[in-house]
Order: structure tokens, then sequence, then C-alpha cells
């Protein structure tokens, strides 16, 4: 079989003309996006940004959006059948997952086209972060370790692939990402203390590629950052968040997550590379080519996992290839994606964990901070002031748009043991309030933020359009339409449920469409009327 | 890691360890929550956005683990009401508690199938077939471990410490890929059969068909002890404060005494509730907690509202829901009522712990330590 190539287009691309609506204040900006009748990966294109240059929805005439149809998954109790995959789109069908089960949907009518079973075989079912299509094939991660793919025509195996080992508590639930030749997935896994890594596999066979461990060598200076071979080896660092590419630069962008043991860090005194950092890896081999540490030794489980959103900007006066994360520490970093050298690093939430910033633009952990035997008082909590749900990044207002949590808990070590092991220790209690916040990637600052009324505020994903529009949701199950640029909100429907995944939108047959889940059920919006 | 090498003969064939195997429980992703009151609101809670049946299916967490499990979900978005946080609190306790009782083990030696239970880690984590820990065999096992095992693998099978010589370093057996890939001895049988040299000087080898089984359960409970829900996962001592130091805080800098009095709602406190109970309650107010004789801590005081519309009419009443749109209230006699939210209408919500919400931003760790002191010295 031969793959055709997906569309993938240059990160600057076509001068799109805005709603018109924009503020006189913005400069028109050439931009792009995913091909209007497409969004081909869950991260809509290889920037991250979840940005659609479609305006046919705007801030003028956004109260017209109807619902258009609703699909039900019926996919069990609301106990693992949450949809948490922003759904892809290829060729008019929509692709989505649940752990163990995939489903492809005509997205014009919701029309269920086939579904997929798999027979499990264990594994934490947390949650399946979407697919991956490539030609006629469709690639996911089962809980119970697995890489399989799918024939997108009906539905039916082509092949599995094994990526982790059960009895060591791994497992898969992340979004695998296509890049040419190579089907890029990584691993989970909290529960023992096991070294994380992502790898390559070939998208016809499934054969593995490479591998590549979120730990140094032994002997290599990075090695230092740890106390001894043992704890390196053993030091977690999982690849579940979402990925980026650069195909100018061929360099593929993740974040890596929590060292090992999670809280207790008594046996693994030092940076602990390279978890939580930004990751750049060529993916044609697997070579690392620049790190940068969101949280050297972590002890609060703030993975750093979260999206990487690659801008085209301006720092002072000059065009800058970057890469920004809202990272779950609390701080908003901005690199330069071609070395991974620091531009920027600010909260963007309650943080008082760090002492300040090192030479690198990396925060520097606070001991008194650390989860001690009697508790300690820290922001974020352990859900972080940002997680899994990605932000979005407008081209048009120059805007990082983030769900942030301000939170506080206390963190407390149970095993005094001078090698601790699993997590050691926990957090209790707590305090939450989130808001969308829209960040300036240039400076850092808030420019405005919608605080969502309710304590432990939404697990929201968040969408731009040229619409001048946000698309969020907030902690009573509502998804909410704000203006891009001054931050009210301008629209609002129930979902009956709080909204589980990222929104999406495309447009067909001169329709656009805005496609979302709450639970275990599908809703597309449209409008309709003309 | 250096393994002895292999020798002898061994006693006891890979094959008819395998025979000890159980097949395969059913698929775990089948699993659900135990039958009992509470069962359905937790399903309903904690299946909202998270969840599958496996992750909370560990047992053998006590009621305080529990309670600091469910008010760490509620500061991560779980939505439900405090009777409800109790029942939840309340169910995991009775059927997911240190006593609970799940399908039975396999019996020493036995050739059945264990249905589920005490298998996979306490959050799902493994595969569905795994090793599924036999209480009574691990204690068994255990005074094996202690007696052959312990000098050097350490008392927690964490591996020989860096005082040992070399050759009686034994590796990290929590970490073994060898102790994971186990299922009821059929890997670690095998193993020691390889001339292990044991504690007592005998060889592996010598150790029963009986005793490789205990030791594997004991290997494996230490495995899923280590995991996130062992007994011994739990807040240790945390009477570190100054109760004088905490007293000058109280009625000082920290001001709780404009609403608190030691010898008035906190009359006894230090009597009811255990520190790690006073510790959260007084920093987070809305937890729920337990006292030292199971007895509750008290029920959080409700949010208020009070609405004025356009006419200058106000609604009063206990706040249900609020958002950008709509809020939503029960007044003095229960009526529930929902008014639109407009530019005219006027919105403003008392919540009788906000001082406590602004605190968060002052304490120091001192403070809090102090405070707890002094809590408890109220007796």
């Amino acid at each position: 079989m031969k793959l055709t190539k997906l569309v993938t287009q240059p990160l600057l691309g076509l001068a799109v003309v805005g709603s018109g609506l924009l503020s006189q204040a913005m400069e028109p900006a050439k931009v792009s996006g995913p091909p209007k009748d497409a969004w081909p990966m869950t991260i809509g294109d290889y920037s991250g940004r979840r940005f659609s240059t479609l305006a046919q929805i705007n801030d003028a005439n956004v109260n017209s959006l109807s619902l258009a149809w609703v699909y039900r998954t019926n996919s069990g109790s609301g106990f693992t059948s949450s949809i948490k995959a922003t759904p892809v789109l290829v060729d008019g069908i929509l692709y989505f997952s649940v752990p163990d089960k995939v489903w492809a949907v005509d997205a014009r009518t919701g029309h269920e086209v086939w579904n997929f079973t798999w027979t499990s075989t264990g594994g934490i079912h947390i949650g399946s972060r979407g697919v991956a299509i490539s030609g006629n094939s469709l690639y996911f991660e089962t809980p119970d370790c697995h890489l399989v793919a799918l024939n997108t025509k009906d539905g039916k195996e082509r092949w599995r692939s094994s990526i982790c080992d059960l009895d060591q508590m791994y497992f898969g639930s992340a979004a695998p990402l296509v890049i040419n030749n190579h089907i890029i997935a990584g691993v989970s896994g909290d529960d023992l203390d096991t070294p994380g890594y992502i790898e390559s596999h070939d998208p016809e066979s499934g054969k593995l590629q490479w591998r590549w461990y979120a730990h140094p060598q032994p002997g290599e200076p990075e090695a230092k950052t740890w106390p001894s071979t043992e704890a390196m080896l053993h030091g977690g660092g999982m690849t579940w968040g979402a990925y980026a590419y650069d195909p100018e630069l061929n360099l593929l962008y993740f974040g890596t997550g929590n060292p090992q043991p999670v809280i207790a860090g008594k046996g693994r005194e030092g940076d602990n590379l390279y978890t939580e950092s930004i990751i750049a890896l060529n993916p044609d081999t697997g070579k690392l080519a620049w790190y940068f540490q969101v949280s050297p030794h972590d002890t609060h489980d703030w993975d750093g996992v979260e999206a990487p959103v690659l801008i085209d900007g301006e720092i002072d006066g000059k065009p800058r290839k970057l890469l920004a994360q809202a990272s779950r520490n609390g701080y908003f970093f901005v690199l330069d994606r071609t070395n991974g050298k620091n531009i920027l690093s600010k909260t963007f939430a309650k943080a008082n964990w760090a002492k300040g910033l090192d030479a690198k633009g990396q925060p520097i952990p606070n001991p008194d901070k650390m989860p001690q035997i009697d508790g300690v008082l820290v922001s974020p909590n352990q859900a972080g002031a940002a997680n899994w749900p990605p932000p979005s990044f407008s081209p048009l207002t120059g805007l990082f748009y983030v769900n942030a949590t301000d939170a506080y808990s206390v963190y407390y070590i149970y095993d005094n043991d001078i090698k601790p092991e699993g997590w050691g220790g926990n957090d209790h209690g707590g305090w939450s309030q989130s808001a969308l916040r829209a960040i300036d990637y240039k400076t850092g600052e808030i420019k405005w933020s919608h605080t969502w009324e309710g304590s432990g505020g939404p697990r929201s994903g968040v969408l731009s359009t040229a619409g001048n529009l946000v698309f969020a949701a907030d902690s009573s199950s509502n998804f909410v339409a704000l203006d891009a640029v001054k931050g009210q909100p301008l629209w609002h429907t129930n979902l009956g449920a709080g909204m589980s995944n990222s929104p999406m939108t495309y447009e067909l047959d001169g329709t656009q469409f805005l496609v979302v889940a709450a639970g275990d059920t599908l809703f597309g919006f449209a409008m309709l009327a003309k | 890691m250096k393994f002895p090498k292999a020798g002898a003969v061994l006693a006891l064939t890979a094959v008819s360890w395998a025979n000890l195997v159980a097949q395969a429980p059913p698929n775990r992703s089948t699993r659900s929550l135990p039958e009992g009151a509470g069962r359905e609101v937790t399903q309903r809670v904690c299946g909202a956005t998270c969840h599958g049946p496996d992750t909370i299916m560990g047992k053998g967490r006590s009621r305080e683990q529990w309670t600091a499990v469910v008010n760490a979900m509620v500061a991560r978005g779980a939505k439900a009401t405090d009777a409800e946080l109790v029942q939840i609190a309340e169910y995991l306790t009775a059927r997911l508690g240190p006593n609970a009782v799940t399908e039975a083990p396999p019996a020493r030696g036995s050739r059945s199938a264990p249905v589920a239970g005490r298998g996979p880690g306490p959050l799902g984590a493994g595969a569905a077939n795994s090793h599924v820990v036999d209480d009574a065999g691990a204690e068994r096992g255990k005074a094996v471990y202690t007696a052959e095992c312990i000098t050097c693998h350490g008392m927690n099978g964490r591996g020989g410490n860096e005082t040992l010589p070399a050759g009686q370093r034994g590796p990290d057996l929590v970490r073994s890929v060898l102790v994971l890939h186990d299922r009821y001895g059929n890997e670690i049988g095998p193993f020691l059969a390889k001339d292990h040299p044991l504690r007592s000087g005998r060889k592996g080898s010598s150790l029963s068909k009986e005793q490789v089984s205990d030791l594997a359960h004991f290997l494996h409970q230490t495995v899923y002890y280590t995991l996130r829900s062992g007994p011994m996962l739990k807040v240790q001592n945390i009477l570190t404060g100054d109760p004088k130091a905490g007293a000058a805080y109280f009625n000082g800098e920290g001001k709780c005494n404009t609403c608190h009095s030691p010898s008035g709602d906190l009359a006894g406190i230090g009597k009811k509730y255990d520190p790690p109970t006073l510790q959260t309650k007084f920093l987070f107010p809305r937890s729920v907690g337990f006292g030292r004789a199971g007895a509750r801590t008290a029920v959080a005081k409700p949010v208020t509202v009070s609405v004025t519309l356009a006419d200058g009419s106000v609604t009063e009443g206990v706040l249900e829901r609020l958002d950008d749109f709509y809020v939503s209230l029960r007044d003095a006699q229960g009526q529930y009522k929902s008014f639109k939210i407009t530019p005219q209408v006027k919105v403003v919500k008392n919540d009788p712990y906000a001082m406590h919400v602004t605190m968060l931003d002052q304490y120091t760790d001192k403070n809090i330590h102090d405070i707890v002191a002094y809590l408890e010295s109220l007796q």
C-alpha cells in the first residue's frame, strides 16, 4: 500500500482575511491553520496552535449557532467512556476514541460509519487522547500497552505492536503523531519507578524504528543530575502529553512527566534530567537536539507534558521561531525552538514553590516547599495550574489562551525511608479557582482573565478562530464562546456534562461546523442559517 | 546486577510452577464497584469525567485515607454536595477498606482461578491477570522473607544498602522485572531453585513449594503497598508546631479570634479531631472529615446569595449554581428559583469562608503547624 502523505502546510501560509470585525489595533497578520475541510491531527496542525482560519462563525453571528447533530457513543456508565480525544477529520469522516474503543462518524450528519472495540488485558483506563491518521490507516494506543493500526475504510485491525510492559505498571493513553513514515507513540505510568520513553513505529508493519529514553546514558554530563545509575534508570519522565513538529527544522517537540518516586524525592537528589523537560528530537533518528527543564527536581507531580505550541512570532522586532508552554507548575515558558534557549519564564497562576529563575530561565525549587512529614502549603495543587487539556494560540490576536487554575493543597511525605519508592506521599485537601486567561506571548502579561464561577473549575481545552472567537468550557457544563480580544462571553449552551475534550472546527459544503464532546456524547454545531 | 550462578538441577521445572498459576480472571475493564449503600453516588460523581472503576478498586484504604482521596478529588473538580461526599467516603471505607472482603484469593497451591480482588494495583495499574494476593499467605511469606532474604534485600525489599559488602548487596525486589512478571511463584520459584543463596546457609532449592508460594504473595503485596494504597501510606506525625506561638497568631496577626473562640465554637476541638483532620479543616473548611471516634466534622456552611432584579426586588437564599448566564438558589422556604443574569441584575455572593481563602496567601508553614498545635491543645 502506498502512503499518501498528510497535507502539511508551512506554519506561515497564505494571508487570510479576518472577519473584518477585528479590533483596529490588530496588525493584519499572515496566518495559516488546518485545511478548511480537514482537521488532520488531534492538535489541528503540526504547530499545535488549535487555531482555525474559518470565520463563517464569528463574533457578530455566533448567537445564530445551531445544534446540527448529536452522536452518543453509549459506551458505558460514565466510567472510562468520557471522550477526551479531539476528533480527527479526514475526507468528511470524524475519527475519535475512548479507552479500548474507536469510532468513525460522518462529519456532516453525525451518522456512525463504523466502530471498533479492543479486547483489553489491563492497564489504567483513565483516557484515550485521540487517534492519528495517515493514508488509509488509523493509529491509536490502548491502556494495555499496544499501538494499533486500523483500516480507515471499515475499522478492521491491520496490526498491533507492543509499546510497554503492563507488569511494570505502564499503560497507553496518548494520541500518536504521524511524521512522514514515523508513528510517534509515548507511554504513561506513575505507580512504580520505571523510566519514561517515546518511540517511533513503522506505519506499514508496526515495527519499532527507534526509542528515546527520558534519561541520559551513564557517563554523560546530564547523568550527574541523579545520585546513582539505579535512581536514574527508575526515574520516570512519561510522555503522555501532546506532541508538535516543525517540518522546516525537522524537529519533534514534547514534554516529559514527573520524576519517580513521585512525591518523596529523597532518593533522587539533583535536577533529574530529562524528566519535567521540553524536548526536541530528530524524528528520523530519535536523537536529542535540545532540552529545557521546566521543573528541576519536581516533587509535586507536575508533569511537564502540557501541549507545546509553536509560534512564528516576533521578539524585539525580529521574526523568531518560538515554542510556548503553559506548564502544570504555574509557569508560562517561551523558548527559541531552534535551540531551546529561554526567552520568557513567567507565572500565569498562583505558584509559591520557586525561589526565582536560574541562568537558563528555569525555576529554582524552594526546598521549604517540597513535601514535608508535617505538611506544606503549596500552590498550585497536584492537578496543576494547567494540565493536559490543550491551550490555543491565535496569530490574529497574538494571544495564548489557557484554562488556568489558582490552587492550594498540602503536600505530605508518608515514607521517610532513605529510599522511598512509588509515591511516598501525596497532597491533601485543597482550594481552587479557574479562569480562562489570555497571555501576550511576547511579555507573559495576562491581557485578560475570565474567572469561572464555582470551585474545582473546568478541565477545558481551548480553540481559537479567525472569527475573533475563543471556545472553552466553564464549571457548570456550559460550552462558551468568548470575544478573543476582550474576553467577554458572547454565546453559550449547556451540554449537560462538562466538556471533556478540546473543540475543533471545519467547513464542509460551505457550512462551518464546530464539534465538542461532553462525557460520552459528541455534539456538532453549525452555522446553518444563511 | 549480579545473579547467583545457575548450578544445581532445578528441583522444579518452570512448567510445574506454571501449574500453580490460575487462569486469567475476567477482563478488568468490565469490573464494577461492589454493591452497597453509596455505590450509585460514587459511580456518578467519580465516574463523571475521570475514572474507570478500576481506578478506585484498590482494597485496603482506611477511612482516613479514603477521606483524603475524596477531598483531593473535590479540589480537582469533582462535583458533589457535602452529604454526597460523606456518603462516598463511607461507601469506600465500608466496601474497599482494610477489612473489606473481596472475592477470595486462590487457596494455597490451588489451581483454580482467582475471580478478581487484590490483584492489579490500586489504580487499575498492571495486567488483568496480575497476581492476586492472599493476605494470609503474604503474612506467612513475610516470615520466610525475614528468615532467608532480609539481610541482602533489605527491610522493605528495596535492596541491600551500601554498607553491605558487594556480594551481599541484593537488588531491589520491588523494582525487579522478574518479580513483576511472576505469577504465584512461577518465576520466583525457578529462579530461587538455581542455587540462590539463603540467609540460613541453605540453597534456594530447599524451599518448599508452599514457602515459595507464600514468598510470592509477600513480594507482590510489597509491590502493591508501594503503589498508592498501602497501609503505611498516610500522614505521619504532624504535631511539630508551638501551641503558644499558635495562640499568639490566633489572637494576633491571624485575627482568627474575630470569628472563633477557644471557649466557644472551638471548645474541646482537640479532643474531637486528630491533628491531620484539624490541619485540613482549618485550611480548607469545605473538606469533609472524620474525628477521633469516626465523628463527622461539622457540615460546611453554604454559600448564600442575594439577587436584585431590575425592578429592585431582592431574593436571597442558599446558592445552588452560578455561572455567567444564570443564578439559582433555594430560599428560606426551600423553594428553588433561578434568574437570568443581565447588566441590570445584581448578584452578591456571600461565602462564610472567604477569609479562609484569603488567608491561604498569607500563612507561613510555621503559622500552620503552630495553629494545629494550638487547636490540638484545646482539649
